[in-house]
């Protein structure tokens, strides 16, 4: 069996000898790939294609997440207090990033209603689709293509806290934003499926830990509908729809569904979110992915991972419907030895 | 009545209004102080509890902390002149070294002032030192300490120890919280309280200041 057949066995509702095992988006990061490959880690202008498939390969991963690629950020000059590059993305949003920190926003797309009002979406026609079609005709991973739609990213480039009043403030406004984001994500998912990818990932990140950011009678009327005719429109490729949200969706779970989801990523156990659980409320209706906490792989032991990774799988495979994964993706302060642990104990779970 | 609509106008987050309601009651010889314990605090007290059981959303809670915001700073003149004014209790609050997420200390902060509490945000990315320093300059009694990240909650450490290790300042109350960050971390680096949620980082605060 490959590693397509065993994820879309899992979609399927069938439950494979093994669990399908991987991870979403880059799934993991440079430094954790150089800690796993050692001497084999490649270096020169293909790097990034040659250890990406080398990581997988010597975990034994069955999915590789990829996206059609949008042109060079570019440098637009250099911050006053870090003395960083300050860089502007492909949507107008710049952002720099200081010294042993992460990114953070500079200047978002608008900062007004008015502006944002007046602000349009970028042209994806220069969009490179060579990243989707080359995982997919050269491996047998299950490719999945990522983009966003119009909640995470919208909060991205406008900021966090701006973004959550204006829901309040200006809804019209924003609506139209929404609209204008999912239209050109919805773009570039039909590019990603003539590329060639197996499914659509759509990440979207909608809740913390404790519940949704906003109102989910906010969400029904003035998102959902949206994400719908986005999802609907994708679905007309044939092509299965992932979404990926961090934080306890549970509230929204009906609504995901009802929009059109075939899987949902994620399912953070620290979030109320645990996959055995879940699969007993919407297993009919979802596949769950994730549920292998980030922070135990960064904290725990090995005994730990393959203890909590066991346990997993004994009671989330029966029937399909499950993908095994982190509950975001592989980062760099994970243990190597910790990751090599949970993706060899999914190897021996076998029925 | 104009009382009871700063209440609303905190609650319902309207900007807008709460401005010439709390200067009218101010005019007609409210005290800053009675506007703010009886009228402002217990307004804030529902948009806590209120969010604390999901029936009101981070938008609403913003916007009701920059109603908040705007009523205090209308106030300040007066609560700093006033002979009978209580002394607030300062918290400094910020993001670890290496870390530049902010929603959630920004979350805390807001709950925080909402409590009654003056904050000194910090930002993100914050050096140990500058908690220090921070401490000093505003003579707080609280540190409040956030990450998202696994890789940099172990700074909280850092930041701890800086302060266990400087006389006169080892006593220092210090807060942790953040996703990656337990009762049991906590404990292991010596800080004095961890709160796994937003409304849980207030009381915290309010039972370290002794409130």
């Amino acid at each position: 069996m490959t590693s397509r057949e065993r994820v879309f066995s899992a979609l399927q509702g069938i439950e494979t000898k093994r669990v399908p095992i991987g991870e979403i988006g880059g799934g993991y990061t440079d430094d954790i790939i150089r800690k796993l490959l050692g001497e084999t880690y490649v270096t020169g202008a293909d790097a990034y294609y040659q250890n990406h498939l080398l990581v997988r390969q010597l975990l034994g991963a069955d999915i590789v997440g990829t996206r059609v690629v949008g042109p060079s950020v570019e440098i637009i000059g250099t911050h006053a207090d870090w003395g960083t590059d300050i860089f502007r993305d492909f949507w107008g949003a710049s952002y720099t990033q200081p010294p042993e920190a992460t990114v953070q926003l500079v200047d978002p797309i608008a900062s007004t209603p008015e502006e944002l009002a007046q602000w349009t979406a970028p042209d994806v026609n220069s969009f490179d689709k060579k990243p989707v079609t080359r995982w997919r005709k050269n491996t047998d991973f299950f490719v999945m293509a990522t983009l966003n739609a119009g909640f995470d990213l919208g909060y991205e480039l406008l900021g966090f806290e701006r973004f959550m009043m204006w829901t309040i403030q200006a809804p019209d406004v924003m609506r139209n934003y929404f609209e204008k984001l999912i239209q050109t994500n919805l773009s570039l998912a039909i590019m990603s499926a003539d590329a060639g990818a197996d499914a659509i990932l759509i990440a979207d990140d909608l809740a913390f830990n404790t519940g949704t950011f906003v109102d989910p009678v906010y969400l029904r009327q003035d998102y959902f509908p949206l994400l719908k005719t986005m999802i609907t429109e994708i679905k007309k490729t044939g092509l299965p729809v992932f979404f990926h949200s961090d934080g306890d969706l549970r509230t929204i779970i009906p609504d995901l569904i009802d929009c059109g989801i075939d899987v949902l990523q994620s399912c953070d156990p620290n979030a109320n979110m645990h996959i055995p659980d879940l699969k007993k409320d919407y297993g009919k209706d979802l596949t769950f992915m994730g549920n292998i906490d980030v922070d135990l792989l960064a904290n725990g032991n090995q005994e730990d991972v393959r203890k909590t990774t066991r346990e997993l799988i004994r009671d989330a495979r029966q029937g399909g419907g499950f993908i095994l994964s982190t509950s975001n993706v592989v980062a760099s302060y994970c243990k190597p030895e910790n990751v090599s642990a949970m993706y060899a104990t999914a190897h021996e779970e076998l029925i | 009545m104009a009382a009871d609509s700063i209440q609303q106008a905190i609650i319902l987050g309207n900007v807008a209004s709460i401005s010439a309601t709390v200067q009218n009651l101010l005019n007609q010889g409210l005290a800053a102080q009675q506007i703010l314990d009886e009228h402002l605090l217990p307004g804030m007290a529902v948009v806590g509890e209120r969010f604390k059981r999901n029936e009101m959303f981070l938008p609403q809670v913003l916007m009701s902390a920059q109603a908040m915001q705007t009523a205090i700073d209308i106030l300040k003149p007066s609560l700093i002149s006033s002979t009978n004014a209580q002394k607030r209790e300062t918290v400094i609050i910020g993001t670890v070294k290496g870390d530049m997420h902010d929603i959630g200390k920004n979350l805390v902060r807001i709950m925080l002032i909402g409590a009654g509490v003056e904050v000194v945000d910090l930002g993100v990315n914050v050096p140990a030192q500058c908690f220090l320093d921070a401490v000093i300059q505003h003579q707080a009694a609280v540190v409040c300490l956030s990450a998202l990240l696994s890789s940099t909650m172990n700074n909280m450490r850092e930041v701890v120890q800086l302060f266990r290790g400087t006389e006169n300042l080892k006593t220092t109350k210090i807060l942790i919280g953040g996703a990656p960050v337990s009762r049991e971390f906590s404990t292991d680096i010596g800080a004095d309280s961890y709160a796994p949620t937003a409304p849980a980082a207030v009381e915290q605060v309010k039972i370290l200041c002794g409130l």
